[in-house]
Formats: structure tokens, C-alpha cells, sequence
């Protein structure tokens, strides 16, 4: 990663790359994480790895041994020792605390040691064993091993302990009064000054990328106002974050101090420089320093806002002039932090809570809407506007092969469709989301207005995909960085030189194609919905395979039944017959015409009979005799079919001429069936005063002409024209149900089923059958096909007879 | 003993397991003027045990070799098929004509009965007429224009 931003912390400089490397410890440590960097690896990394937890060094203004609770031996002491006390650090390094420290301050620190509970910040008054018995408020805390105790001279002014206690808890009560987030950060802005006398106490909140703004502030009127301004992530980088979230506060009384060194800077136990994570008076990256003295700040303090684990923000604290804040003011702030924290996470919760219960409202309102109108994309449709407002969105588009359906502010259609089927290619088959769209998905910097924020929710596992969508428009927020935070890094004679912002102009951006992030419970909410559509999806879609499974098996019963019953029926009807006949033939003799009547009457009912169960069974079967379909050529069945029935066209005396006809997608057997159905109907139907002649010809076009892109299926219409009797155009679609017949069979033979199969095949090729007809001059019957793509169906080369 | 197309009148072994259908093929028969040995088995056991001369027809002279066979394709207990299947895989009666007598025009009917050795496939007309004709017809061709396998019956 290249440097691309001056990076300095406005909290503590911690992004100070030194290039000292020490030679005391391991000699293999350019491989550590948590050392030093070399200086031949300076990035944005090794900003991220500056180890500012071992500075080597403390602030000056208090001292620091390290010990071992072992046997209480001083092995690690701050330098600048006999500034405050007769020794030096030779004199007490390997010697007992008891010769350093006063009994009596000896044993309430080892009583200290010995409390439950006794961690970071636990304060004991210590008095020093010799030069006159100067007295130290000693802060005390273990840490790798070993067990610090840090002395700072007593406050100049000690308030006694009612005062400071009725200041705090009224602070607190005023704190806790605050009704809004911003009120209370401003009250904990107010009582923390009030407390510590700096000059600016600003409350910043880091935002989910950990850059960080300022939402709460109160100054002295004559230091620069920097309530509202951002400031980038790496102000302050992971690791001063990681160190924030463990040590609550940080203090520079004065950052024009000289660091006073810690001998040895080395933990006996570890052989690691010693850690200063907890201490309060670890020193600083000279970088912070530098930063500090451009916005012309000379004392400095900064308390961690913490909710559970996370690092909410920050109490920042900055004085014109050095300020020493003491363990008493020190530990009021803290309190004050804490509290705030807590009133935090109240509203916070809050505010999740009700927005849950809006979710909730929602959800019930979804499910029964659903159940009710039998369809999830009509109950969703009925509470986007609910659904729309949960979010916080601006749009919503329900997105399926049924079609789009938008509500609000949203991308053009076509735009959607590009839209899902890249989160398609992306692989998302579980949420989406992004508040910045075109930073990943470029074409989307065009509707950017609309939808830069994007929260996808696919509703179906598996294709057909449907996905729910939520937009949020572009933030056309301008937001003032507290310097440019793009500034890049000079460069020094080919060496990097990483130095603190010079300027804090109010440095504005315009943010583009970014919209407001989602938040975790909006997410959770709409993980939830798309649970809740999925779940009414499946139980639907179980429901209706569980319904085609019955309705399949009971209609493969009925035709079974249909099939078994004609063939039982048909054999004692062929014994009617034949005895029928027989019974004929013996009688003939007797001349008896009346007998003659009833026996021929017996014979052609039975034989009527037997052609409709004939019929029925054909019907029944032609499910059953489905073969898959295949390229075949429409031409070649309809000669095959005038080939079968010209003895009947012969006798009939009829002209068939065949046109040319398309290949198509079809059963082979099936089509035959029906063109030989129409064929026979044509020469059955023939006008008693002209010549028969039929014509067989085809025309195409597209079956859903609306779209109007060519999406349309390609469809030929088969048609068999003849020039017969006709029929009243009213049955012409009645004439397609089975045993539906115009005429008395009496007038011409036949059971009414051929066309009520025709069109079952038909229906079965996904066509459809139609009759134009006009009484006594001729018919044309029609089916359409669905043409294999390739194929053209050929245009009517003239107008049909 | 050979078949002998010119004595007597020639067997024909019918499987039919209906009576009303027995009663129609003997009048088909009578009216077409054919002189035939008609003998009736009603289903499939039967039938193979009339041609292997077991059973009810261990008796000598109780079972002569048909001349041909006519076989209703639909029988109780061992139907039409499977004895076809039977008598092809039975070397000494594979050669013997057999002709399908059914009601089922079914183009899958037919060929199956092909396909495991029929003879001849015939559907029975409901018309008498046209049975007849068709007997006729049937008789004349096997009886008149085909030559029959001449087989050694086996010894009684």
C-alpha cells in the first residue's frame, strides 16, 4: 500500500515511524509484528504496527518502577529518578521496594497488591524512604509479569474528598438528564471542562471506517471551534485504537516535555522492551507532539468511550497552555466517559428496540397480508411503503422473472436488471449490501442519485433468483475534513518523510456515489424479511408440489380407469354385435322385415357404441402415448396423412393441396393424428353442391407482438382450410370439447371426439386450436406450433381461399 | 406320423378362454365353409399341456399336432404372450404357426406380439362378415398358398 495521506494522530501522533532501531533484545526482530519496523519498510503498515506501546521512555512529570510481586525487586525504573528523589536508578535497580518506599507506604501498597480487583489506575499514597519522606500519589497496575507503580506529585490544591464526590455525582445527574445522544455528549463535553479547566473538551465519534467526527464540543472562546469536522482513519491508527480500548486515558500535561528514559528498557521475563499499554505516563511519538503544537495545543488529555468491547469514541481534551490534570480529576473524567457511555448505550438500544418492534409490526403485517392474498410479492407490494420506511431507504424493487416491481426512488428497469444479474455473477447468494454501488459496479455511478446505497436480499436459493432491493440515494453531503486528508506524503531527498498535518484549514469534500451506510439492525431486518418470504415461498411451493403430485397421480387413476373400462366394455359389446349379426343372418329367411329392424337396431347401437369407447380411450391415451418432442417436418406428416385417407378423398372426390410447410417441434404421431382429424373433418364436412377442395398452409408470427422486442415467442399457425359446409361460428370453440356434435349421427357418422383430442395434443405442444368458419361457405381450422428457432416459418405466399 | 393337409380335416388349436368367443369363431367357421378339427383349450396351462400331451391330454390320441394355432392374446393364468415366449424357446414346438387372435388394435400390441414370434396378428372383428372374411381369408393363405413346416409329430 502506498502512503498517500500525511497521517499523524489528533489524539497521539502515534504514526511516527522511528528510525531507531534499538540493539539491545532479540537480534531477529524485523520479523516481529509488534517491534519496531526497519526503516527500509516504511508503509501505511508499518503506521498501522508502529509499536507505541514501547516507547521506551516515560513523560517526566511522575516516575515509574516495575517490579516483580515475587519478591518485590525493582528491575525496571524511569531515568529522570533523582529528580524527585535522592536516588539514582543504580542505586534501587535490584533492590527491595521496602528500601525505596516508607514501611508504611510499603505495606498499603502490598495490602493494594493484595485486593481483588486491583488493576489499572489503583491509587496509593507513598511516601519515599529517605530525603525528607516526599510524598507521591502512586498509580499501581500488573502487566506482563510484572506490577508498575507510577508516582506523581500530589495535586497542588487537594480537594477533599466531599467536594470532589458532590462535583461528580452532580455531574453524573446532569449527564443522565440529557433526553438526546447530542445533548448528552454536550453535557460531557461541559462537566468534563468543568472538571479539568482545558480549554476545548470535544466529544468524537468514530464512524464504522474509523474515520472520526466531532459531535460534541466546549471551548473557550478564544480556541478555534471544531465541532462538526472529520478527520480520517488514520489519525489514529489500530493500534492506538487497540491501546485506547485497553487504557482508558492518556494525559500530556506539558508536550514540550524531554522523555525520561526507562533503565533497562527491557522486561527481565520477556526479554521484550517493556510494555507500557496501562501506564499513565508513558511517552508519546515525538509525531503527536509536533501535531499538537501545529494546532497550538500544549497540554493535552483523551479518554476512551467504550461500549462493551468497542471503541464508540473519544473525550479529547486540549489546553493553549501545559495542564497537569491529576488522579482525582483523571478519575472524575473517567467516571464522566463512563457514564456517557452507558447513556450511549441506552439510546442506542433504544432506538434498536424500537426500530425491532417497527420490524416486527412489519413482519406480522407481511405475513398475514401474504397468507391472505396468496401471493408474497402482492403482500410485499402492499407494505413497501412500511418496508421502505423501515429501512431508512428511498427505494424498493421487488425483482423476479414475474417482472419488476419498484416503489419510491429507484434505477431505471433495465438498470435493475443489470444490477441483479451482476449480484448474481458476484456470487450472492446471501445478503448484499454497499454504500457505495459504483465503487464496485461501475455503470451504477449513473443512476447514483438514486442508488448508492444498496441492500439486496435474494429471496429464492436457487434460479429463477428474486431479490428484494432497497436504495439509498447520494449523501450530497460536503464533509469537512480538519485538514486534507489526501495530502500526500512528501518526499525528502528519496527518503519518506512522514510528518503531522501542517495545516488544519477546514478542508471541505464532496462525498459522490456514497450514501448513509446501512446499519447492523437494518441489515438484521432485512435478513429477517427475506427469512420470513423465503419461508412463505418454500411452504407455498411445497404446498403446490404436493397438490401436482395428487393431481398427476389422479389423472394417470382416471386414465388407467378409461382405459381399462373401454377395453372390459368392448367385449361383451362384441359379442352383442357379433350375435346381433348372426341373429340377422338366421332370420333373413324368415322375411320378416319389423325383425329384421330391431335385430339392425341392436347391431348399429352396439357399433355406435363400441366407436365411442373407441373414442374415449383415444382421448384418455393421449396423455399417455406422449413421446418427447422433436424437429419434425410438418410437410412431410401432412402428405403422409393425405396419403392414408385418399381413398376417403378419392370417394369424396376432393382436391387436398398442401402448401409449404414448416419444421416445428412436435410428436411426431400426435401431429399426424391431428392432421388427419382436420383433413377427415374437411372431406366429411364437404358442401353436397360444389367440388371438395381443402387447402393445408401455414403463417407465422410472433406470439406476444406487445413487447415490442422481439422477444416474442415465433409461432406458425397450421390451418386446414376447406371450402364445406361450415358451421355457425358461435360453437367454434364448443366444438373443441370432447362428445360435442353439430349434427344427429344419423347425418354423419362420428362420436365428437377428434377434436377435443386435436386440441389436447395441441394444448400439449403448448398451442392453441381455433375455428373461423362462416356457414355454408367453409371453415378453416387452426393450431398453432412454436417453431424451432431456427427455422422460419414461411410466409402465406397468397391469400387463403 | 406327418401333418396331412390332404386327410381329414386339418386341427386347428384354438386358446380362448371365453365361451362366447368359442361359439363365434364355430360359427365364423361353419359360415366361411371351412372344415376344420377345432380344439379348445381355455388358457395358457392348458395349451402347453395339449401340445406336450401331459395332463388331461396324456391320453394317446387325445392331443394330435395342430395344423395351426390360433391364440387369444389375453388369457387368465398363463396368458398369450408367455406361452408364445414358452413354445419358441421349446425346440420341439417352435415350429408350429401360431396366429394372435385380439381385440386390441394397439400398433404397441402388435408389434410386441410380433416381436416375440408370432405368426400372424388378427384382430377380431366385431361384424360377423367381416370375421368371416377374414377367417377365410386367414385359411386360404395357410392352409392353401403357405407351406407348412412337415414335422415328424412326436412318438405317442
Amino acid at each position: 500500500m502506498r502512503v498517500q495521506r500525511l497521517v499523524s494522530s489528533e489524539i497521539e501522533g502515534d504514526n511516527t515511524v522511528r528510525f531507531r532501531v534499538k540493539a539491545s533484545a532479540s537480534s531477529n526482530r524485523e520479523n516481529e509484528m509488534n517491534d519496531r519496523p526497519t526503516p527500509d519498510t516504511v508503509d501505511l503498515t508499518n503506521c498501522d504496527r508502529e509499536p507505541i506501546h514501547i516507547p521506551g521512555a516515560i513523560q517526566p512529570h511522575g516516575l515509574l518502577f516495575a517490579f516483580t510481586e515475587e519478591n518485590f525487586r525493582i528491575v525496571n525504573v524511569s531515568s529522570n529518578l533523582a529528580q524527585f528523589t535522592p536516588f539514582r536508578p543504580d542505586d534501587v535497580l535490584g533492590g527491595s521496594l521496602a528500601d525505596v518506599f516508607d514501611p508504611a507506604s510499603d505495606a498499603s501498597l502490598r495490602a493494594a497488591l493484595g485486593e481483588s480487583g486491583a488493576t489499572v489506575g489503583w491509587l496509593v499514597p507513598i511516601r519515599l524512604a529517605r530525603g525528607g519522606g516526599a510524598e507521591f500519589v502512586g498509580s499501581i497496575h500488573r502487566h506482563d509479569g510484572l506490577t508498575f507503580v507510577e508516582l506523581e506529585p500530589p495535586e497542588r490544591d487537594l480537594a477533599d474528598a466531599h467536594a470532589f464526590f458532590a462535583r461528580t455525582s452532580g455531574a453524573i445527574k446532569r449527564l443522565q438528564a440529557a433526553r438526546t445522544l447530542e445533548s448528552a455528549c454536550a453535557a460531557a463535553a461541559r462537566e468534563v471542562r468543568g472538571i479539568t479547566g482545558f480549554d476545548r473538551v470535544k466529544i468524537y465519534r468514530f464512524a464504522s471506517d474509523f474515520s472520526g467526527q466531532v459531535i460534541a464540543e466546549d471551548r473557550d472562546e478564544g480556541v478555534a471551534s471544531f465541532l462538526g469536522l472529520h478527520f480520517p482513519p488514520s489519525d489514529i491508527p489500530v493500534q492506538a485504537r487497540k491501546l485506547y480500548a485497553l487504557n482508558p486515558l492518556r494525559i500530556i500535561p506539558d508536550i514540550s516535555y524531554r522523555p525520561a528514559p526507562i533503565v533497562p528498557d527491557v522486561n527481565p521475563l520477556t526479554a521484550q522492551p517493556i510494555d507500557l499499554s496501562l501506564s499513565v505516563l508513558r511517552s508519546v511519538s515525538p509525531l503527536h507532539l509536533e501535531y499538537m503544537r501545529n494546532i497550538g495545543m500544549y497540554g493535552t488529555m483523551s479518554i476512551s468511550i467504550m461500549r462493551g468491547e468497542r471503541l464508540w469514541g473519544l473525550i479529547a481534551c486540549h489546553n493553549r497552555q501545559p495542564r497537569h490534570v491529576g488522579p482525582d480529576g483523571r478519575q472524575a473524567s473517567e467516571m464522566i466517559a463512563q457514564v456517557l457511555a452507558w447513556q450511549i448505550g441506552v439510546m442506542e438500544e433504544e432506538a434498536v428496540s424500537r426500530q425491532t418492534l417497527k420490524g416486527k409490526a412489519i413482519q406480522r403485517s407481511l405475513i398475514s397480508d401474504i397468507e391472505q392474498l396468496h401471493d408474497h410479492r402482492a403482500g410485499l407490494a402492499r407494505n413497501s411503503e412500511a418496508l421502505l420506511e423501515l429501512m431508512g431507504a428511498s427505494g424498493l424493487c421487488l425483482h423476479s422473472r414475474e417482472g419488476v416491481t419498484t416503489l419510491g426512488a429507484t434505477p431505471p428497469e433495465a438498470a435493475i436488471e443489470n444490477l441483479v444479474s451482476f449480484l448474481g455473477r458476484t456470487g450472492g447468494a446471501e445478503l448484499f449490501q454497499t454504500d457505495r454501488l459504483s465503487a464496485i459496479f461501475p455503470e451504477a455511478a449513473g443512476y447514483a442519485d438514486v442508488a448508492s446505497g444498496v441492500l439486496a436480499v435474494p429471496l429464492s436459493r436457487s434460479p429463477p433468483r428474486r431479490v428484494m432491493l432497497w436504495f439509498r440515494p447520494e449523501v450530497g453531503q460536503t464533509v469537512r475534513w480538519a485538514g486534507d486528508p489526501d495530502k500526500p506524503v512528501t518526499n525528502v531527498e528519496g527518503e519518506l518523510h512522514l510528518g503531522p498535518r501542517k495545516s488544519f484549514a477546514a478542508w471541505t469534500e464532496e462525498t459522490r456515489g456514497r450514501a448513509i451506510p446501512w446499519r447492523s439492525h437494518e441489515i438484521a431486518a432485512a435478513v429477517e424479511i427475506r427469512d420470513l418470504v423465503t419461508g412463505v415461498i418454500l411452504r407455498n411451493t411445497e404446498k403446490l408440489e404436493r397438490v401436482n403430485a395428487q393431481l398427476a397421480r389422479s389423472n394417470e387413476e382416471l386414465e388407467a380407469f378409461a382405459h381399462v373400462a373401454s377395453h372390459d366394455i368392448k367385449e361383451p359389446l362384441r359379442h352383442i354385435e357379433a350375435f346381433a349379426g348372426m341373429l340377422g343372418e338366421s332370420i333373413r329367411p324368415i322375411g320378416d322385415g319389423r325383425l329384421r329392424n330391431l335385430v339392425g337396431g341392436i347391431e348399429s347401437s352396439s357399433r355406435r357404441l363400441r366407436n365411442l369407447i373407441n373414442d374415449l380411450a383415444e382421448f384418455s391415451q393421449v396423455g399417455r402415448r406422449a413421446k418427447p418432442l422433436a424437429p419434425a417436418s410438418l410437410q412431410e406428416i401432412a402428405q403422409e396423412v393425405v396419403a392414408d385417407l385418399h381413398q376417403r378423398i378419392d370417394e369424396a372426390g376432393a382436391t387436398v393441396e398442401i402448401d409449404a410447410l414448416p419444421v416445428a417441434d412436435c410428436d411426431h404421431n400426435q401431429m399426424r393424428q391431428v392432421l388427419q382429424n382436420l383433413l377427415s373433418n374437411a372431406v366429411k364436412y364437404r358442401h353436397p353442391g360444389r367440388p371438395c377442395h381443402i387447402r393445408i398452409f401455414a403463417t407465422a408470427w410472433r406470439e406476444d407482438e406487445r413487447r415490442g422486442d422481439g422477444t416474442g415467442a415465433v409461432t406458425t399457425r397450421i390451418c386446414v382450410s376447406d371450402n364445406g359446409i361450415g358451421f355457425d361460428p358461435k360453437y367454434a370453440e364448443q366444438i373443441f370439447e370432447p362428445f360435442q356434435r353439430l349434427h344427429g349421427p344419423d347425418a354423419y357418422e362420428g362420436s365428437g371426439i377428434g377434436l377435443a383430442i386435436c386440441r389436447k395434443i395441441v394444448q400439449r405442444h403448448g398451442g392453441s386450436v381455433g375455428a373461423e368458419t362462416s356457414p355454408g361457405l367453409g371453415s378453416t381450422f387452426w393450431f398453432t406450433l412454436a417453431a424451432p428457432p431456427e427455422t422460419k416459418a414461411p410466409a402465406p405466399d397468397r391469400p387463403k381461399s | 406320423m406327418s401333418l396331412y393337409r390332404e386327410h381329414a380335416a386339418p386341427i386347428v388349436l384354438v386358446a380362448e378362454d371365453h365361451n362366447f368367443d368359442k361359439m363365434i369363431l364355430e360359427e365364423v367357421f361353419s359360415r366361411a365353409g371351412i372344415e376344420a378339427d377345432l380344439r379348445f383349450v381355455s388358457d395358457g396351462e392348458q395349451m402347453l399341456d395339449y401340445l406336450n400331451r401331459r395332463g388331461r391330454y396324456a391320453d394317446e390320441g387325445s392331443a394330435p399336432t395342430p395344423a395351426l394355432i390360433l391364440l387369444d392374446l389375453n388369457m387368465p393364468r398363463l396368458d398369450g404372450r408367455k406361452v408364445i415366449r414358452i413354445m419358441r424357446a421349446d425346440e420341439n414346438l417352435r415350429h408350429l404357426p401360431v396366429i394372435a387372435l385380439s381385440t386390441s388394435e394397439s400398433r404397441k400390441h402388435i408389434t410386441e406380439a410380433y416381436s416375440i414370434g408370432i405368426n400372424a396378428y388378427l384382430v377380431k372383428p366385431a361384424n360377423i362378415p367381416d370375421y368371416v372374411a377374414k377367417i377365410t381369408s386367414l385359411w386360404h393363405f395357410w392352409m392353401v398358398t403357405a407351406s407348412l413346416p412337415v414335422v415328424e409329430s412326436l412318438p405317442p
